[in-house]
Order: structure tokens, then C-alpha cells, then sequence
């Protein structure tokens, strides 16, 4: 057993040029880190179009916590602990539906989308002055929503939302900015990829521009024609961003803006091919600006700590223990895009989990590293690529060259705000 | 009107697809495939509508190629080194639609990677073409009893 971590041994253990291999592997840092990051902070919790309907529930986890995602009659959405305020049972045991009341199968109590007790069985048994009131499914102390997105936090104090993703809310508006009616939906399933590697590394990796050509080397040889391999060269003009609070993405922007073609992120399609959705774009943006946003194409961020804006795809991550991590995938389908769509589902599944051409190898690697930082030399993972040739921008991000590790260090450092501070 | 259905021509042909899986024999297993053939292993169930829904693997014939030449470069980490791989195939029905054989048929796969032996189970549709003195399969797919839960890496051949 390791000792219980004291809030300024974190303050040692992360430096902002490198961090201690003990935070992949020990349960207790896991532990904190649910606590403090997970269980504290703003968290993606789903998608409104989940729960598009009145009635309609999804259920999700915050850290180590069962939530379940509802509407209610009001159109209103609600997020509430997953457990039954009578004895403990977890209420919502599928994973989606929809139900005019959530009912527990233990004794059968009955309760509203919002939570609220509507019914128990054999009532006269709690007495004449039975209180309902106080009895229904407990709410998480803030819910939130940007751009569809909806998210909750377990504490009642800190940043608002807005506050919370700042920059973030950028990414969210390029992925929306892509559908004609200006927003998408998540209603094509989920992948659903267990990981055994700590769910930092599958962080850090989704904002590496340095591991493509060896991870993924072998699609390279096969087949050339995959995007986001392809064009992660050393003289590649695409840079890494630090957005401030934990959120990093690769921008793409100077390489497509370059290159100034449609669609390099969706294989190079021929415009000609998508006739309904170009239509819809100019009707939308003007032709200028459809063009534009189809040049620079969808964000590849990571909004910290468990969403990922996987260009064409929406991932959550889910950390299980030190050494697994679910992370579930789907494609992004634009309101409006049913051409383009048609085409991101078998792109998805071509490059995304556990058979994909890219992700499969990525999972691997991430157990390869997991295992070899079981080995306690030398004690430090090293971050410093980069660190002298960061350039900050007028907008307070930090960006440098696509292969540095400023996307590392920009999730390390708001990991060490978050683990330093007492929940 | 159907011919008769050679019962131990189509399980012979149904073991062989296991063994050339099970050895990694790539390019012979791809030889197997019809030009218009559909390799496919929904997530979630196995009556998602394919147009509208994520599976795990649905691929098309190109795709196929594309699958199994970078599994032929040796360098893809999930399967480098390749799985300890051995199948069991039973409850075996075949039928005749549309001209084509139905097989249908549950597997058990034993798959030995990272020093551990994991298992997979499902149930496998094939339809297949006859093809000279044998088949080509035009469908097969693949539905994981756990299809609806996390899964580790499925980078072999199922």
C-alpha cells in the first residue's frame, strides 16, 4: 500500500517539463484523481439529441459514479444520481430509454424525469404524514449545457461552465458550424473500447503529433489515403494549442488553409460528390464562408478531463482503475449532412475502436506503456519537446509545431491546479 | 430451385475459414472473399440498421484489402506480435436464400495476447456464392454475444 498522497506532493510530482511515473500506475493517485478532477470539476456527461424527447434517459459516469442523463415533460434535462434514495439500488439499469417514470426494481418506488418520489408502493406503511419531498433522486449540484453539449459538475461552488471551457466553446462551434442547420446529433451508437492503459495516456495521446508515423506506420505502408496519418510529418505547418484549463487540441488550420482544398479531412471527396450538403452550406454560410469552414474542417480537441472532439467523432473517456480506461466512440452526424454522414459512419469505423485501422494500435501501444512505467527507472516521463519554441498568440492560447508536447503539458498543468486544491 | 445443400462441402468450407483465421493465413482467408462481399461486426446488437448505425468492422470489399494488407506488414502493434488464436465452431444451420447458402453457427474463440487467454463468442452468418468447385463468401457477420459491452482490441481476424 502506498501512503496516502498529501496535496503538495502532487506540486512535486508534476513539473511543467516533465511528470513522476507513479501518477499512471497507483491506485491512491486514481483515487485523488476521481475526487478532485472527476468528482469535482465540469465533466461531458452526454448530448442533448441523446435525449432528444420528453421521457427519453441515457445513463453515463462521473469518475466512479453512476448519473442518469433525463428529459423531462418541460423539455428540461436533468442529471441525477443513479441510485434510489430508499435503499440504494441503482435505478436506471439499461443503458438509454425512454419512460413516463423511472422506477426502481427493488420495492418499486416511482420517479419523475426531474427526480422527484411519485410513488410509493403500499404507502400507509410510512405513516399518515408521509413527506415525499425529500425523497426523490438526487440532482448533481450544477448541470450545464454549450452547443448541445451538456455537462454537470458534483460541487456546488467554482468556475461556470462557460468559465470552465472557455476556449473550448470555440471547438464546439467549428464541429456545429459544420452542420447546415448549425448542430448535430448522436444517435448512431457507440463503440465501446476498453483500454488497459491509465486514462492519461489515452489523454495525452489524442494530442500527440509525434507517435503517428510509428503507431501507425503500418497504415501508412497499406494505405496512404488515411488524412490524419498521412499529414503528420515534421514539416507539417498544423500546430499543437494549449486553450488554457486543461483543453489542447491539433489545429489544422495552417495545413488546410494552405493547402486550401475541401474535405482533406474527410479523405479529399470531391465536393461534386455531396451536392445536398454543399447546397446546404452555401444556403447556410454564403458560399465564402461554407467554403471556409469545409477547408479547415472539425476540431481535434480534447476538452478536459473526458471529452474528445475527435474531428468526426465523439469520444468519452472513462477511467475504471490505474490501468483501464473505457472510451466510447461515435460518429458526428450533422443535422443537415446526410451525404457526408453516410460517409463518416464507415470512416469511423474504418480508423476508430477496438478493430480500426488507427485506434486498435494506439489502445495497444497505450498497455505497452502502461506496463513499462511498472518500471520505477527512471522515475520521471519526459515532456519536454518544445518547451523553447512555444509561441503565445494574441488570444492567450500557446501553440507550437504539430509534434511538441505543449498538448501534454497543457493537460498536466491544469491536473496539477485541480490535484492541488482540496475537494 | 435450389440444388441440394453438400452439407460436408459447406462445413468443410466453414472449417477451413476458421483455420486460415486461427494461422493468420491473410491472403488465403482474403481469397476467399467475393468481390462483393460484406465483412461485418455490429456494436451494440446484431439487428442495428448498418446505414444508420456503428459497428466494430463493416467492411467492403476495398476495405477488406485495406484490413488485411496492413495486418501483412507485420507492423501493426495490435496484432504484432499476432494473437494465439483457436476456434471452436458448432450448432451449425444451413439453409438456401436468394440462391446463396445460409450458414449459420456459433463460434468460441480462445484468444491468447498479453499473457492472458481471453475469450470471444457469438454467433457467425455466412452467405456463400458457389464458386468453381467451391465458395466465396458474400457475407459474413459476426455477432458478439457481448456486442453490447466494452471490448478489448479486435485487430484479428474474427
Amino acid at each position: 500500500m502506498s501512503e496516502r498522497k498529501g496535496l503538495n506532493d502532487y506540486q512535486v510530482l508534476v513539473n511543467e517539463d516533465r511528470v513522476h511515473g507513479t501518477l499512471y500506475t497507483e491506485q491512491q493517485v486514481f483515487d485523488d484523481e476521481m475526487a478532485r478532477i472527476f468528482e469535482t470539476t465540469w465533466v461531458y456527461v452526454g448530448h442533448e439529441s441523446e435525449v432528444a424527447n420528453a421521457g427519453d434517459f441515457v445513463t453515463r459516469m462521473i469518475g466512479r459514479q453512476p448519473v442518469v442523463l433525463t428529459r423531462d415533460q418541460d423539455g428540461q434535462c436533468h442529471v441525477l444520481y443513479n441510485r434510489c434514495p430508499h435503499r440504494g439500488n441503482k435505478v436506471c439499469q439499461v443503458e438509454k430509454g425512454n419512460a413516463r417514470s423511472l422506477q426502481c426494481s427493488y420495492h418499486g418506488w416511482g420517479f419523475g424525469m426531474d427526480g422527484a418520489l411519485q410513488g410509493v408502493p403500499f404507502n400507509r406503511g410510512y405513516g399518515e404524514d408521509f413527506d415525499k419531498s425529500g425523497l426523490g433522486m438526487v440532482g448533481v449540484a450544477r448541470v450545464g449545457s454549450y452547443g448541445g453539449f451538456v455537462f454537470a459538475s458534483l460541487v456546488t461552488d467554482g468556475p461556470t461552465l462557460e468559465a470552465h471551457l472557455g476556449h473550448g466553446m470555440r471547438m464546439i462551434d467549428m464541429l456545429n458550424g459544420l452542420a447546415p442547420e448549425g448542430s448535430i446529433s448522436l444517435n448512431a451508437g457507440w463503440m465501446k473500447h476498453k483500454f488497459q492503459s491509465n486514462w492519461k495516456i489515452v489523454t495525452e495521446n489524442q494530442v500527440d503529433g509525434y507517435h503517428a508515423m510509428f503507431v501507425h506506420g503500418s497504415l501508412v505502408r497499406a494505405n496512404d489515403n488515411w488524412a490524419t496519418v498521412r499529414d503528420r510529418r515534421e514539416s507539417s505547418s498544423a500546430r499543437v494549442r494549449d486553450l488554457g484549463g486543461g483543453h489542447t487540441e491539433i489545429d489544422h488550420a495552417a495545413d488546410y488553409g494552405d493547402q486550401g482544398v475541401m474535405f482533406r479531412w474527410s479523405g479529399a471527396i470531391a465536393p461534386a460528390k455531396l451536392p445536398v450538403y454543399m447546397q446546404a452550406m452555401t444556403q447556410a454560410y454564403g458560399e465564402a464562408d461554407a467554403t471556409r469552414r469545409l477547408i479547415l474542417g472539425p476540431p481535434h480537441a480534447v476538452i478536459f478531463p473526458n471529452l474528445m472532439l475527435a474531428e468526426m467523432n465523439i469520444q468519452i473517456l472513462q477511467p475504471v482503475s490505474p490501468r483501464e480506461t473505457l472510451q466510447f466512440t461515435t460518429p458526428v452526424v450533422l443535422k443537415g449532412g446526410a451525404e457526408l454522414n453516410a460517409r463518416t459512419l464507415r470512416r469511423c469505423e474504418g480508423a476508430m475502436g477496438p478493430a480500426g485501422f488507427i485506434i486498435a494500435d494506439d489502445a495497444e501501444v497505450g498497455s505497452q506503456v502502461q506496463e513499462g512505467l511498472m518500471a520505477s527507472k527512471p522515475e520521471w516521463v519526459v515532456l519536454k519537446r518544445g518547451l523553447t519554441s512555444e509561441q503565445r498568440e494574441e488570444d492567450g492560447t500557446i501553440s507550437a509545431g504539430l509534434m511538441d508536447e505543449t498538448s501534454q503539458r497543457a493537460i498536466w498543468r491544469r491536473y496539477r491546479e485541480l490535484m492541488t486544491t482540496a475537494s | 430451385m435450389n440444388a441440394p445443400i453438400d452439407r460436408q462441402a459447406i462445413e468443410e468450407f466453414v472449417y477451413r475459414e476458421a483455420l486460415l483465421q486461427d494461422e493468420h493465413r491473410y491472403d488465403e482467408w482474403e481469397a476467399l472473399w467475393a468481390e462483393d462481399g460484406l465483412y461485418w461486426v455490429p456494436a451494440g446488437s446484431g439487428d442495428i440498421d448498418p446505414a444508420t448505425q456503428v459497428s466494430y468492422i463493416y467492411d467492403n470489399r476495398r476495405r477488406l484489402a485495406s484490413r488485411i494488407g496492413q495486418l501483412n506488414t507485420g507492423k501493426r502493434h495490435s496484432q504484432a506480435p499476432q494473437s494465439g488464436l483457436r476456434r471452436l465452431i458448432s450448432n451449425m444451420v444451413i439453409t438456401q436464400i436468394d440462391g446463396l447458402v445460409q450458414v449459420e453457427c456459433n463460434f468460441h474463440l480462445i484468444e491468447a495476447r498479453r499473457g492472458e487467454l481471453r475469450h470471444w463468442a457469438g454467433r457467425t452468418t455466412y452467405k456463400l456464392r458457389a464458386a468453381g468447385d467451391g465458395f466465396l463468401m458474400v457475407l459474413k457477420k459476426v455477432v458478439l454475444v457481448n456486442a453490447n459491452d466494452p471490448i478489448v482490441n479486435l485487430a484479428f481476424l474474427i
